[in-house]
């Protein structure tokens, strides 16, 4: 033992084999993403920007219940609804502090309708608060722009599913293993 | 003693109560839909089922009584699983639109659900549809929602005794509905929506706008309407007040709640409120700065005080203000001014009642505790409906005859009329000679007390004949001596009397003649109070001849007391009435007049009177939350904080003194600070930095106040001390103006009506109110309408002496075929605008029942 390393000790095999890892890597491509010009792929399920839902007819699907606001553990979401014409209720504001939010997803958890979304845009800085301050028109342009096509639809299907529609679990939605776990033994 | 065991606590008891009393003693919660601490009980929704040993099956907790030794358990598994069963079958007719439902958060089903039952019931039927009853202008019904546990009913019928609302149809299609159908013929107390432990009955005005847990701020205050004061919760969101609600277990009102309480705050929000000092220039009103109106009206105060001396300006002060507004306002007025010349809308009946009443029978004598009249075994009411005019007080009423108790009525009371009142209806202006038939009756069958040898000597030569009255007022020998029974025998009585009384010809000698009646069955004497403060501001010193803590100026012990304290000194001769400052305005002795938080112009009667007196100012200041008829008449508008805006105290009609504490925020001054500014640009410094420090001054000043602080009225119980002397007047005299109105048959008599939406100008500000109520009608008998052949919704000319009005009549049975009603508080419609009156020279309010109206159909 000793006898191995002193020759290492000697013939500086450590250095020789970190210039060969160097040397190796010289040759392979960069990890580093040269980034404003080269985007990181986002993994489906990410939390970004939030963005107002649409229906089919191209309508908000939020109804003002407030349960997103109540859930907030930064208590960044203000809603202020009241009597529409035909005496339902309407949204007039809704608004997001994007500043203080800590992209925990509550608000998308406990919505009922799946009407708050995060989506996968990350790149919103800005020189004053603001252009940060989404309100609600600012928020369901983001759904046009980020949530468009098929998008929107596996949002939903594949992670958030209204509690509206069904209170149980959809199969194939993401969970913690230990959740998982626990159902199948319930099943 | 009873000793049960509820889930192994052993709980012992005085006296036999129900399980589920017993449990909430024990801070032990037994889940109840049905059941509610100020209904009857009602055992309908069977959630409270508790598991009671050595019985075979489940028991309602709500309606079984405690027995020795029971072993009670609330929460087994079999109970849960009754509950959840219970819960399940609500919830197959019960929508689940909880995101929309204005409810949820506060949702008593909601709770339990989430408590025991199943997220999804198994009911896979369609569940009922209801459309939701929008009629209404400010309750609204979702009866998809209701599960028909029926407090609202019970609370309707039971404790309001509006008895407006039932449960209609059966089994699943049962709901609640109104009688009158769509839209609601009710007293509108909304203590319907305060019960519904699920969203089926709401109120409009703050529909979808709002839910429970965004409410930023929770502030316990007392409501700005009437005498009783009610304890009230104002709930803010972002400052704006969204509903007002009352609170269970406060001394007052214990969760009950009036029309104007719950639905008339929408006027602290109103976009008319006055934002800046206004300053006439060239004759109009325009927007100024602080500074500028300060500055103004303290050169221009100095300088009439200057020219024409202090008496020249007077001030009246509002009882719509705190007890501290109103004491900088008499300080002000004294210090800084100089002179007496001090009173306010009180005048017009509350002040001159209670101070003859005091003085007959010491000081306090009205101030009696509210709640207490549903103990009377009778209650005597004379000279207007409790229940418009102190709603709340008139539950008590209410409360008083579903006990057992005798309601005597001198004159129809509209809002008693379901209580089986024992009812004299003398005909015009022959009040007096009832009342003093009532007392000569009453002296035959009791004899005199003999307690009181002043007021028996008054007496002594008062022999009215029974015989006579059929004659003089049209009432049956039957109901009188019944009448005379009933009050003969009660142990308890009470004595309610309204302003109709006070402002009734011979006024103070029918006062003196209830007094006398009072005396002989020994009962106690309630004087309604239109107003939040009538009382904290008679305690204050508005008044033109008392100091604060009711001391008369023109003792010089006294004086002397309040100049040391005030270190200055003050004048010694009484100032004017109100009534006496218009009089001198209009002969133009009286150069300038100061009003805070008062609307002269159309709150005294004779409105033209006051208005010309008013012209002829040549100085007139308004200090008010609106642009009111007198302040577009004024040099300088000075905008206020209103009632929810400041911190305060209002002493209510039993002389409860309750802090008024601000719930919304907004810019501008309090009256105090405003006036303590003038003030201070006069030379006389007045330095308070809040309210607080003001009531430490009146509590050092006024003996009535002593060892008081906010911390003490805090917990509710500060009725304010007496230690058992009267503190003003004597009793060796008795001063009576005998005289009465003379009756003329076929005439009609214009009289005031005090509706129990409205109160004053202020309700008027209030969409609610005025969506209930929105015009002003002129209300008739049947037999007056047949007589004039008019019927309901003409338009007729109102014409008497001093004016003529155009408005719609209403046939309303429960009117005299002699009178015409008509209410003060619609703009440009006002009953006083049409009225003169006469003095009374005792109480110095004034007589309004002496005049005639003529009424002409308009053909359109």
């Amino acid at each position: 033992m000793r006898a191995g390393k002193f020759i290492q000790t000697i013939f500086f095999t450590e250095i020789i084999k970190g210039m060969a890892l160097t040397l190796r890597t010289l040759f392979t491509p960069p990890v580093t993403r040269r980034y404003p010009k080269v985007k990181r792929p986002v993994k489906p399920g990410f939390r970004g920007l939030h963005a107002l839902a649409k229906n089919e007819e191209g309508k908000m699907k939020c109804v003002g219940c407030g349960l997103c606001g109540a859930y907030c553990p930064s208590q960044c979401i203000y809603i202020y609804t009241s009597e529409g014409e035909d005496h339902k209720k309407i949204v007039d504001r809704y608004e997001i502090e994007v500043l203080r939010c800590v992209y925990c997803g509550f608000c998308v958890e406990a919505c009922p309708f799946g009407a708050i979304t995060l989506s996968e845009h990350y790149e919103y800085s800005d020189y004053s608060r603001e252009p940060l301050y989404m309100t609600k028109d600012k928020l369901l342009a983001n759904w046009d722009r980020y949530f468009a096509g098929e998008k929107g639809l596996r949002y939903f299907r594949d992670f958030w599913r209204p509690k509206a529609e069904n209170f149980s679990a959809y199969e194939g939605q993401a969970m913690f293993d230990k959740v998982k776990a626990r159902r199948k033994e319930q099943k | 003693m009873i000793t049960v065991t509820i889930n192994g606590k052993e709980i012992k008891l005085e006296k036999a109560v129900t399980v589920l009393e017993a449990a909430r003693s024990a801070g032990i919660k037994i889940p109840t839909l049905c059941w509610h601490e100020q209904l009857e009980k009602y055992g309908g929704c069977r959630l409270c089922l508790v598991e009671v040993e050595k019985m075979p099956r489940l028991q309602t907790a709500c309606t079984l009584m405690v027995a020795d030794g029971m072993i009670i358990r609330t929460e087994t598994d079999t109970i849960a699983e009754v509950r959840r069963g219970v819960l399940e079958f609500l919830l197959i007719n019960h929508p689940l639109d909880c995101p929309y439902c204005d409810k949820a958060g506060e949702c008593e089903l909601q709770d339990l659900v989430e408590k025991y039952g199943l997220t999804k019931g198994r009911f896979r039927e369609q569940k009922r549809k209801v459309p939701e009853a929008l009629e209404d202008p400010v309750l609204v019904r979702n009866m998809e929602r209701c599960i028909v546990c029926t407090r609202c009913v019970r609370m309707c019928e039971g404790v309001q005794g509006a008895s407006a609302i039932s449960v209609i149809n059966r089994g699943g299609h049962s709901h609640i509905e109104p009688f009158s159908g769509g839209r609601f013929d009710c007293e509108y107390c909304g203590n319907c929506v305060s019960v519904c432990p699920v969203g089926a009955i709401m109120s409009r005005l703050h529909r979808h706008s709002y839910r429970p847990w965004q409410l930023g701020s929770e502030t316990k205050t007392v409501c700005p309407y009437c005498g009783v004061g009610c304890t009230v919760v104002v709930q803010v969101r972002d400052d704006i007040i969204k509903r007002v609600v009352p609170k269970l277990g406060t001394v007052v009102n214990n969760g009950l709640l009036c029309s104007r309480g719950r639905f008339g705050y929408e006027f602290v929000g109103n976009k008319e409120r006055l934002t800046t000092p206004l300053i006439r220039k060239n004759g109009l009103l325009e927007p100024s700065t602080w500074e500028e109106a300060i500055r103004l009206i303290a050169s221009r105060l100095s300088e009439i005080k200057d020219k024409h001396g202090s008496n020249a300006i007077a001030g009246i002060a509002s009882p719509r203000c705190t007890n501290e507004d109103n004491y900088v306002f008499q300080k002000f007025m004294r210090v800084a001014v100089g002179t007496n010349n001090i009173d306010s809308t009180a005048r017009t009946g509350f002040a001159g009642a209670q101070g003859f009443i005091e003085n007959i029978f010491g000081q306090g004598a009205t101030g009696n505790i509210i709640s207490g009249l549903a103990n009377s075994d009778a209650v005597f009411v004379i000279g207007g409906d409790p229940t418009t005019i102190n709603p709340i007080l008139g539950l008590q009423i209410r409360a008083c005859s579903r006990r057992g108790g005798n309601i005597l009525t001198v004159g129809h009371m509209k809002g008693l009329r379901y209580y089986t009142p024992l009812e004299l209806r003398p005909s015009v202006n022959t009040e007096i000679a009832l009342l003093e038939g009532i007392v000569s009756a009453l002296m035959k069958k009791k004899g005199p007390p003999g307690s009181h040898p002043v007021l028996e000597a008054r007496l002594k030569d008062l022999n009215a004949q029974e015989a006579d009255l059929p004659r003089i007022c049209g009432i049956q020998g039957k109901d009188f001596s019944r009448f005379i029974d009933t009050l003969a025998e009660a142990a308890t009585p009470s004595f309610v009397i309204g302003k109709d009384m006070i402002q009734s010809k011979g006024g103070s000698y029918g006062l003196f003649l209830v007094s006398a009646i009072n005396y002989i069955v020994n009962g106690r004497i309630y004087l309604l109070s239109e107003r939040a403060n009538e009382q904290g501001l008679l305690d204050m010193g508005c008044a033109p001849d008392l100091f604060p803590g009711y001391r008369p100026i023109t003792y010089p012990e006294f004086r002397k007391r309040y100049e040391n304290a005030w270190k200055t000194g003050l004048p010694d001769k009484p100032g004017l009435t109100i009534f006496e400052m218009m009089e001198a305005a209009k002969a133009g002795a009286l150069k300038c007049i100061y009003v805070m938080g008062e609307n002269p112009v159309f709150n005294l009667p004779h409105t033209k009177d006051v208005e010309a007196g008013l012209k002829n100012l040549s100085f007139l200041v308004v200090q008010d939350i609106f642009l009111t008829e007198t302040a577009k008449m004024a040099d300088v508008v000075l905008p206020a904080l209103s009632w929810a805006e400041k911190d305060g105290t209002f002493t209510n009609m039993e002389r409860r003194i309750q802090l008024v504490k601000k719930a919304v925020h907004r810019e501008g001054m309090e009256d105090w600070k405003i006036l303590s500014e003038i003030s201070s640009n006069m030379g006389v410094r007045m330095n308070y930095s809040d309210a607080e420090e003001i009531f430490g001054e009146i509590c050092r000043v006024s003996p009535l106040h002593r060892d008081l602080n906010y911390e003490e009225i805090e917990k509710g119980d500060a009725i304010y001390p007496y230690k058992g002397e009267p503190l003003r007047g004597s009793t060796d005299e008795i001063h009576i103006e005998k005289s009465a109105g003379r009756e003329e048959r076929g005439k009609l008599y214009l009289r005031v009506e005090r509706p129990l939406f409205h109160s004053g100008t202020l309700s008027r500000k209030a969409p609610a109110l005025v969506n209930i109520c929105p015009e002003a009608v002129a209300r008739i008998s049947p037999a007056t309408a047949a007589a004039l052949s008019l019927k309901d919704g003409d338009i007729v000319r109102a014409s008497s002496k001093t004016g003529a009005l155009e408005l719609p009549v209403a046939v309303d049975e429960a009117i005299d075929d002699s009178a015409v009603m008509l209410s003060n508080n619609f703009q440009g419609k006002g009953a006083f605008s049409l009225m003169e009156y006469e003095i009374d020279p005792v109480t110095k309010a004034p007589c309004l029942d002496s005049n005639q109206i003529i009424l002409e159909k308009v053909n359109r």
